[in-house]
């Protein structure tokens, strides 16, 4: 059977842009979540974000790409084309991710497999169509408006980065909420395993610290009250709420084959995926976690492995009360008594939750345990709540070499999936 | 590419033609509708034409009228529609192992919402971004944001009538419908499931939307926005399956000239010989070169999308299901479907009857 392996990552967080900065910042066991400085967030609930630092945004030094790829997205940001901040990091993560695996000209079939958030908001493009207390978009086509979006277009991103790169294979975009970035490399995998592509680009990006994002979020009493770079604790007891982060991870997946003919060194294998609905609420995860314990399960049974042979679980682990007891409760159940031992962490508190990308950066921390035999540590996770009785990694990363890892991500509506990586030898 | 036959043991569409599936490939043919004036879209282009949904009784809509209040346009339909494909096929238990796999829309809000939001954030006539976090969100309903959370149009119906297997949403402008269905047979093959909804639901009348399509010259070249919800209930095996999908095939090389392209997919069904053929092209481009390379080959045309109107993500799912009719109430062998959706992918789906096991 031809196998999936990972041969590039790329990744934007709020540790900063370009993979290594991510597993430096979760090495150093380090916070990178603060007051948001993009906008002003005084009148929100909360104020505080996993934020790509601002300044990198705009500055093509700080990307670390090559020239001509530095200037195709400054020239997009010149042009207004990059008013939302997750097309912007999709296309930095996907320019690393394909420099990463040495991918070039040559590589155009590949595919891609993309999980975005939603769309964002232009509220204030609409000012003009306001004709006493109506909107009326007749105008737009009388005045002639060219500017005005009302939201940007989901795949945009996916678009400009098969220009970017001139990729021309098929093109997926995942609307899976949280779940969709697992969902997006899970199904490169599979792509590739069943011979419909032999390399796809893959990952997810999202954005939702702009004020309308941000404070629908904050409408729903989704971010933790704590105004604070602590707010985030996952699986701790005194956790009462997510931070929200932006970002995006990105990967090259391709047949283990393909990377061996072009000399790649694979990073990783990608063993096994499976995903279930929750159907229970749209806002609520189900309680006693059966769903999710499936979907560890399906992915278990997918890639052939006792739930023993499990190392090291990337959790959800929103800091939210009701996700993480679900998911500590799904944990012990689809490990079985293995449970216990399995360390089990979170990088939620020190980067925020990414949202669609969350998936996809948590996998591209999950690499830590093979490139350098570290588990990344639970910033924030100081108190052990008797609700979550699993191995909670503290805030200190640990050594510890491990040969399988299980991520998890569940999405807003009831969304899950679990991707499991393994050691590539 | 091809599989392993799945078995189609029912099927479900909320269309321009209104709640239900059988009887639409006559529809179609007849062309028994005409694009109208579109009550969607008076606000936001007089006089624009579409094929819009009629209104729903409540015998079929979905669920209690609080829950509606929290669903876009398309995740209503897709929850209509779910309920149907669910209740035809007799699939009563253990639905926490059914898997749901959709060509989704983008997010649409009603516009009421967004224009109380929008005039509550001005300050002497410009968007105050202060004013809107002080009182411009206050206007609107918290769970506002469920119209817009694109993956929703999935998960309202699977909440509503408990779909717990494996799943996935797909942004489709087009080919993405047809990766819902090829995964939902992959699914079932690997073992994953042994029972799953495929199709697509969108509105292609959300002011966003339409705006989007304006601009992206396709109202221009023939394409009526339109709204819908289809789905096939597929089984790993079935008794008595109403017919199969045989195979199919997807084409991204949007390099390549379109008439070659249409050629190569053609190519696909001729080893199989259909003995007709549904198109769905979003508009006269596509409409044309289909036609163009079919006078050729194949007698039997349907054209979904000139009395269906384009629903996007929902159109290809909308073709299967008039296939599928067409194959049981003319008792044909196979029925082949071909859907070029604005994202330039073009795709074909071939169904045969469904032979008892």
């Amino acid at each position: 059977m031809t196998r999936a392996v990972i041969t590039g990552v790329g990744a934007v967080s709020a540790f900063g842009v370009g993979a290594r900065r991510l597993w430096d910042g979760l090495l150093a066991g380090r916070c990178a979540v603060g007051p948001l400085r993009s906008f002003d967030a005084s009148a929100f609930t909360s104020q505080v974000g996993g934020e790509v630092p601002p300044g990198e945004r705009s500055d093509p030094s700080s990307w670390n790409l090559p020239a001509s790829t530095g200037a195709f997205i400054a020239d997009l940001q010149k042009r207004s084309l990059l008013r939302d901040s997750k097309v912007l990091f999709a296309l930095l993560a996907a320019a690393e991710a394909w420099q990463s695996a040495g991918c070039g000209s040559k590589d155009s079939d590949a595919g891609l497999s993309i999980a975005y958030g939603m769309e964002q908001a232009f509220l204030e493009d609409l000012v003009p169509l306001i004709y006493g207390d109506r909107l009326d978009f007749t105008r737009e086509a009388r005045v002639g408006l060219p500017e005005i979006r009302i939201r940007s277009v989901f795949d945009q991103a996916s678009s400009l980065i098969a220009e970017m790169l001139g990729i021309t294979g098929l093109s997926l975009a995942h609307a899976s909420a949280c779940a969709g970035g697992a969902l997006a490399v899970a199904q490169a995998a599979s792509l590739v395993e069943r011979g419909l592509a032999s390399m796809v680009l893959c990952g997810a990006s999202d954005s939702m610290l702009n004020p309308m994002a941000f404070g629908g979020m904050c409408r729903l009493n989704a971010p933790s009250p704590r105004n604070s770079p602590d707010a985030c604790r996952p699986f701790d007891r005194r956790r009462d709420g997510l931070v929200i982060g932006e970002g995006a991870a990105m990967f090259l997946v391709e047949s283990e084959e393909r990377a061996r003919r072009r000399g790649a060194r694979p990073l990783a294998r990608i063993l096994g995926w499976g995903s279930t609905q929750d159907a229970y609420r749209l806002t609520a995860p189900r309680p006693d976690g059966v769903p999710a314990q499936r979907a560890m399960e399906r992915a278990l049974r997918r890639a052939r492995l006792a739930p023993e042979q499990v190392g090291y679980v990337n959790a959800h682990g929103t800091g939210t009360p009701l996700n993480d007891s679900a998911e500590a409760r799904a944990i012990r159940a689809a490990l079985g008594a293995s449970a216990d031992p399995i360390p089990v962490s979170s990088i939620k508190g020190a980067i925020g939750h990414l949202m669609a990308a969350s998936g996809a950066i948590e996998l591209a921390s999950c690499l830590l345990p093979f490139s350098r035999g570290v588990l990344p540590g639970t910033a924030n996770h100081r108190e052990r709540d008797p609700e979550c009785s699993v191995e909670v990694i503290g805030e200190a990363p640990r050594e510890k070499r491990v040969e399988v890892v299980l991520s998890n991500s569940f999405g807003f509506g009831g969304q899950n999936a679990t991707v499991i990586l393994g050691r590539f030898e | 590419m091809s599989q392993e036959p799945v078995a189609i043991v029912g099927a479900a569409a909320v269309s321009p033609y209104g709640f239900g599936w059988r009887g639409l490939a006559r529809s179609v043919r007849e062309r028994r509708l005409s694009p109208g004036p579109s009550r969607e879209l008076r606000l936001v282009r007089e006089g624009a034409l579409s094929f819009e949904v009629p209104d729903l009784s409540s015998e079929v809509d979905s669920g209690d009228p609080k829950n509606r209040k929290l669903m876009s346009r398309a995740a209503r339909l897709a929850t209509v529609a779910a309920r149907a494909a669910l209740e035809e096929a007799g699939w009563r238990d253990a639905r926490d192992e059914i898997g749901c796999f959709l060509g989704i829309g983008a997010g649409g809000g009603p516009l009421d919402e967004l224009r109380a939001m929008l005039l509550a954030s001005l300050e002497t006539g410009r968007f105050s971004q202060e004013r809107f976090a002080q009182s411009g969100l206050a206007t609107t309903n918290p769970l506002f944001a469920f119209h817009l959370l694109t993956n929703f149009t999935l998960c309202h119906g699977a909440i509503a009538h408990g779909l717990g297997g494996p799943n996935g949403a797909w942004f489709s402008r087009g080919s993405g419908t047809l990766v819902a269905l090829t995964e939902a047979i992959e699914a079932l093959g690997v073992g994953d499931c042994d029972r799953a909804l495929a199709g697509g639901a969108d509105c292609a009348l959300y002011a966003g939307t339409f705006l989007e399509l304006d601009r992206g010259q396709y109202l221009s070249r023939g394409l009526v926005p339109g709204e819908g919800a289809a789905l096939l209930t597929l089984a790993r095996d079935a008794a008595k399956p109403l017919a199969r999908v045989t195979g199919w095939a997807l084409d991204s090389d949007k390099a390549r000239p379109i008439s070659n392209r249409i050629s190569d997919l053609l190519g696909f069904f001729d080893s199989r010989i259909p003995d007709a053929l549904v198109i769905a092209p979003w508009g006269t481009p596509t409409r044309e070169a289909l036609f163009e390379a079919l006078a050729r080959r194949c007698a039997k045309v349907l054209d979904a999308t000139a009395s269906l109107g384009e629903s996007l993500a929902a159109s290809p799912a909308l073709a299967w299901v008039v296939g599928l009719d067409w194959l049981l109430s003319d008792g044909l062998e196979s029925v082949g479907v071909l859907s070029a959706g604005i994202d330039g992918d073009l795709g074909a789906v071939l169904l045969t009857r469904g032979e008892p096991r």
